[in-house]
């Protein structure tokens, strides 16, 4: 495993002698353990010789083991199915993105280029870690079980729809440190939490690394570089040596990762894990990889991007390209096997799909449920039969409304009071 | 913002109510004087705080939480000023809540009100213990761990610090619940933080944000006018199943002294409370401008010298209806509503700012509920719509008079009697 960290750390003290007429008394320094030098040196890389960070990585474009690299502890049945749900998301996100232009759904986020991200590093975390996302992680909620029919309940929001989402860098030290006092969770479970590089100049990156370093508690930060926060390319989103290199500054270990590497993102991902749990502090994994897609359907990424380069990046370096190469050249998978399953999978979430689109949502009057638990306040109560009495006497004649209301369960009749 | 606050630190030292002594950490329970003179005058002789024990155990609406159920004989209560009664609320929670913690910016030592003194010591440093100074980080801290099931009590340093946590507070924690069909929630969330003028506080240090968050629906803002109050409302709120912000007025600290029930108990939240009954006028606050309302009503009704011949002698004899609202969101329209009604008068008083403050919201509810029955334009005494300027402070706050002011200004003869007046007199 590369420690890009410590070896940071030797090159920094071996390029770098310190002046011998170093100090070696630091009570003028009374918060730092920094030796004294008299000569005058600014630095800047976290590397001390210059270079950039280096990214880890397992196999290469081809699918071959890397000299030096070690596979992940995986069999066979866990390799074909990190692989099944990394095509799983492509096949989703085909159809979803298509159904949003089709207006069937009001908005879609793809994960086109970042499935070994996602898949991999859903599957280097232990099912009872809590996981705390940003949007393009769906693929890790399908990895544990969520299914097929839960999404599409979530994107058509229907009256099967009991998903959340949406939480923040904070948030994830605390969930980190409530797991560190519960009794039964303390050195079982960690905190993992995803975020794009745009996020992380947030000021919430900041305290939530800041928090989960220095208070302390279990959790994984797992940054997702793709070079793009919508339109912003990184290098406007960042002067320094992208986000790896603030891992150090909190004092917390860290690691740079090919995020189109599968096992790369699983290796590094355990090993950020077992770090977790053994320091009971932040690890910070920060994953190289390149959004294909655009940002969602909201937006065109050609109006900021060229055509060219996005598919240049498609077939330069696909990380299901990839993985699939690795996966033949062990023997565990064939031209065959990847007809049944893009077959396979195309009728699973077309049948979810038109499943999903049959389903009528939940009862109008839900529009105020859950905003306080206990009792309801006095204004919530009284809006509601506000618009009620308005449903009662427009809900037929103002087409805006008689067409909505068709759509849910109880035809809104529930508000109405009539149910 | 860092400076300015070591600043007020560093001023603290000789010994006024953000007093921040060095050599005291013990979690001492008697009770200081208020600093000599007093930053407000109308709490030392309130007849609101309740001095005896008799009078405390019978605090209206007050429900026991403890297994003892002797009724009040066995009951014992303890001289407490408003710090000492939020570290017992907080002792309390910590003490039969095994995930309760407390954390914020310097709340280790004993915190910079002293409201966490002794806690460290008595619950552990996994319990109670300080973040680095970041009010988003905090904010978020507390939600991640009232997401995990577990009783998050993070202080804000000063309500004027809370705008940092603001993202978290209103796009997070309010709409936790709601955004996740009730899958998750941080109803285990408290944050505590003091608020409103203390004499000198400047620009940051006396603000009265309750306004901002009364939008925020899916969070409780509550602030509670002394130390039965505070210890009760708080335990109220750490155990709502809701976020709740909870703002202790920091002037009332050390200067409001009651007789506080050391047992466990609560206090409703949402129920604003009748303190004084009347029927010609409903003066309405929450906070420390409750003890200016009650000095006000004391000048009406004995006027000094000095303003015997300024204020009319017609309102001397006049019912004033004192209510404390505690609870800002949700608010208790019902309440406000009947005494109103009875009343056909409002005045609202608040430290904040008039414009969109949380006056005017009160004050658009009842107008529609209450138009029927108003006998004048209801009244607002607040906060001039600008930062709270270090030297002007006097001039700022809705302190007695202006409360006077507006009382017997706000058309103590009824506009129906003025109409009629009016025509007989041939002016209208």
């Amino acid at each position: 495993m590369i420690r890009p960290w410590r070896i940071a750390q030797r090159i920094a003290l071996q390029s770098r002698p310190f002046s011998s007429t170093t100090c070696s008394r630091f009570e003028n320094l009374p918060k730092s353990n920094s030796p004294i030098v008299s000569k005058l040196d600014f630095f800047n890389s976290v590397t001390g010789n210059g270079s950039q960070i280096p990214t880890y990585r397992v196999i290469d474009g081809s699918g071959k083991l890397l000299e030096g690299a070690e596979l992940p502890e995986m069999d066979e049945a866990f390799a074909k199915r990190l692989y099944e749900n990394m095509m799983l998301l492509p096949t989703l996100d085909n159809v979803l993105y298509n159904v949003q232009r089709q207006g069937k759904i009001s908005f879609y986020m793809t994960a086109h280029g970042e499935e070994a991200t996602i898949i991999g590093s859903a599957a280097g975390l232990d099912k009872e870690d809590e996981v705390l996302g940003q949007y393009r992680e769906m693929g890790v909620l399908l990895w544990r079980g969520f299914g097929m029919d839960n999404v599409m309940a979530q994107c058509f929001g229907n009256e099967e729809d009991f998903s959340g989402k949406g939480r923040q860098m904070p948030v994830a030290a605390g969930v980190g440190y409530a797991l560190r006092r519960d009794p039964n969770r303390r050195g079982r479970s960690i905190a993992a939490c995803y975020f794009g590089e745009g996020a992380a100049s947030e000021g919430d990156f900041h305290a939530g690394l800041l928090l989960a370093s220095t208070i302390p508690s279990p959790t994984l930060y797992i940054a997702r570089n793709n070079g793009f926060a919508i339109s912003t390319p990184s290098k406007e989103q960042y002067h320094g040596d992208g986000i790896a290199a603030r891992g150090p500054g909190y004092g917390i270990d860290t690691i740079r990762v090919d995020g189109n590497d599968v096992l790369a993102v699983l290796n590094a991902v355990r090993e950020a894990r077992r770090r977790c749990l053994e320091q009971g502090r932040a690890v910070l994994l920060e994953a190289m990889s390149y959004r294909v897609g655009h940002h969602s359907t909201s937006d065109d990424s050609f109006a900021y991007r060229p055509r060219s380069e996005v598919e240049d990046r498609k077939r330069i370096d696909n990380p299901i390209v990839r993985f699939r190469l690795f996966l033949e050249a062990q023997g565990w998978w064939n031209a065959e096997a990847e007809a049944d399953l893009k077959a396979r999978l195309r009728a699973d979430v077309m049948k979810s799909f038109k499943r999903a689109e049959s389903l009528k949502r939940h009862e109008l009057g839900e529009l105020f449920s859950d905003v306080y638990a206990g009792e309801q306040p006095w204004n919530l109560v009284e809006q509601k039969e506000e618009l009620g009495r308005l449903l009662r006497k427009y809900g037929n004649a103002w087409e805006p409304w008689k067409k909505e209301l068709s759509k849910f369960k109880n035809n809104g009749e529930d508000v109405m009071g009539r149910v | 913002m860092t400076t300015a606050r070591r600043l007020v630190h560093g001023l603290s030292r000789k010994g006024h109510p953000l007093a921040l002594s060095s050599q005291r950490r013990s979690n001492s329970t008697k009770v200081e004087p208020p600093p000599a003179g007093g930053h407000l005058p109308g709490v030392a002789n309130s007849k609101l705080l309740r001095t005896t024990r008799d009078t405390a155990l019978r605090t209206p609406g007050i429900s026991w939480k403890d297994e003892v159920s002797s009724g009040l004989g066995g009951r014992e209560t303890q001289k407490m000023n408003t710090y000492q009664a939020v570290r017992d609320a907080m002792a309390i929670a910590l003490t039969k809540d095994e995930t309760a913690v407390v954390f914020g910016e310097d709340v280790g030592f004993g915190g910079v009100f002293r409201c966490t003194m002794g806690l460290a010591e008595e619950f552990g440093k996994e319990r109670v213990f300080n973040t680095p100074l970041t009010e988003q980080g905090i904010a978020g801290f507390g939600i991640g761990m009232a997401a995990m099931g577990h009783t998050a009590i993070a202080e804000i340093q000063f309500a004027d610090y809370i705008f940092p946590a603001f993202d978290q507070l209103v796009n997070e924690a309010a709409k936790y619940r709601y955004r996740s069909g009730g899958s998750f929630d941080v109803g285990r969330l408290t944050i505590r933080t003091p608020t409103m003028a203390v004499g000198h506080g400047g620009l940051y240090h006396s603000q009265s944000p309750e306004g901002f968050f009364m939008g925020a629906a899916g969070l409780k803002v509550v602030i509670p006018r002394s130390p039965i109050q505070a210890k009760g409302l708080l335990l109220g709120s750490i155990r709502d199943p809701n976020p709740v912000i909870f703002m202790e007025p920091k002037i009332l600290y050390r200067s409001a002294v009651e007789q506080v029930p050391i047992d466990d108990f609560e206090l409703p939240l949402g129920k604003a409370e009748i303190l004084v009954p009347g029927s010609d006028l409903t003066l309405v606050t929450w906070g420390t401008p409750v003890y200016h309302c009650e000095t006000a009503l004391h000048v009406l009704n004995s006027p000094s010298k000095e303003l015997e011949s300024i204020i009319p002698a017609s309102v001397r004899s006049a019912k004033i209806e004192l209510i404390d609202l505690r609870s800002i969101l949700p608010w208790d329209m019902e309440t406000i509503v009947e005494s109103v009604n009875r009343t056909g008068r409002l005045v609202i008083v608040h430290e904040a700012g008039m414009t969109a403050g949380v006056g005017g919201e009160i004050a658009a509810e009842v107008q529609k509920r209450c138009f029927l029955k108003l006998n004048a334009p209801v009244r607002r005494v607040t906060g001039w719509d600008i930062p709270v300027g270090l030297q002007y402070e006097k001039f700022h706050i809705p302190d007695a008079i202006r409360v006077v002011d507006a009382v017997y200004a706000a058309d103590w003869l009824s506009i129906h009697d003025r109409i009629v007046t009016s025509v007989l007199h041939g002016t209208l």
